[in-house]
């Protein structure tokens, strides 16, 4: 049986992971936002995002729109590779292929 | 013993839900969670597309319908409606929609940045430098041009420039409901612009407006199966 991937095997890192891939490639959402489709406290979606961001699966900006400062949110190409190969191997336990041989 | 110096800390720590931290109870929990957030995200992040074509189809139909209605084929009018009130209905109604579709677009993307928000900048700047460049060069010619002849160069170029930004639209999207309702507009503008002046905006009221209606119910219908867990 494939390892997985422990950063992305815990109910909210997945969530967000799950979430940001509902992006186009190439976009980035505003933190506010991420956090109000996820319904998650500020603090809590922020640890969730350093350990992603650590793995290197989450790119994280701060820039400004007018005054306010404004942290972006987007999935890495590491993180959308990442989040599809643990995907396929979910989809793999829960249907293994017929071809296998059962012990 | 009560107070451990460690519940002090505790308490200083940023709060983390311990069930957070561990992994969905098995592999069909796990991609049930996967396919309910995406989705989820998707409804909040893409717009009703009934709100993006509903309001274009309306006004078309409204508005032209009213044209076809006051300035038919011949010199007598369908109905007695004052002849500034067609032209008027039909700006202040695509004035609406372009708000609508103004304040729909802000609500699901403003939040969103990157290469579909400078996609749709551009495609929006291609709508507004396209109509502009051409529309000024119309206004030199169609003052030299009868009433009836001045319309159809009118109608029929807006139209048709529509139907063009539509299909480049569904080119830059891939969106094959933009697409083919480009292609819809350009070939009823060609059919209205040989049936001719006064028939012209009744072809585009009932085939364009009503195509748009259609489109967005394809739209909405596409759109819902792609949400769907």
């Amino acid at each position: 049986m494939t390892e997985l991937d422990p950063v992305i095997h815990a109910q909210a890192r997945l969530r967000v992971v799950a979430s940001l891939s509902a992006l186009n490639v190439g976009d980035k959402i505003a933190f506010p936002r991420l956090q109000e489709l996820l319904a998650m406290t500020a603090g809590n979606l922020s640890v969730h995002l350093r350990k992603l961001e650590d793995a290197g699966y989450v790119e994280i900006s701060k820039t400004h729109r007018g005054r306010t400062p404004a942290t972006l949110v987007g999935l890495s190409r590491r993180g959308r590779l990442a989040f599809e190969e643990y995907t396929e191997a979910i989809r793999a336990l829960l249907d293994p292929a017929p071809s296998k041989e059962q012990p | 013993m009560t107070g451990s110096p460690r519940s002090t800390l505790c308490l200083k720590v940023v709060c983390v839900d311990p069930d957070d931290d561990s992994p969905p109870t098995d592999a069909a929990a796990a991609l049930r969670l996967i396919q309910d957030q995406r989705s989820a995200t998707a409804r909040r992040l893409d717009p009703d597309a009934r709100l993006l074509y509903w309001p274009w189809g309306v006004a078309w139909l409204v508005g032209f319908g009213l044209f076809f209605l006051r300035f038919p084929p011949g010199d007598r009018a369908l109905v007695a409606l004052p002849s500034w009130l067609p032209l008027t209905v039909l700006f202040v109604l695509l004035v609406a929609a372009g708000a609508t579709q103004a304040v729909v677009s802000v609500r699901a993307y403003g939040q969103v940045t990157g290469d579909s928000a400078r996609r749709g900048q551009w495609y929006g700047y291609a709508w507004a430098l396209g109509s502009v460049s051409v529309y000024a060069g119309l206004g030199r010619i169609s003052e030299h041009l009868p009433h009836d002849l001045a319309a159809l160069l009118w109608s029929a170029t807006a139209v048709g420039l529509t139907g063009a930004l539509h299909m480049a639209g569904g080119a830059v999207w891939l969106d094959q409901d933009l697409f083919r309702l480009g292609v819809w507009i350009s070939v009823i503008n060609l059919v209205g612009a040989f049936a001719g002046p006064g028939w012209h905006p009744l072809v585009v009221a009932v085939a364009g407006g009503g195509g748009m209606l259609v489109a967005g119910a394809l739209a909405r219908r596409r759109q819902r199966q792609r949400q769907q867990p």
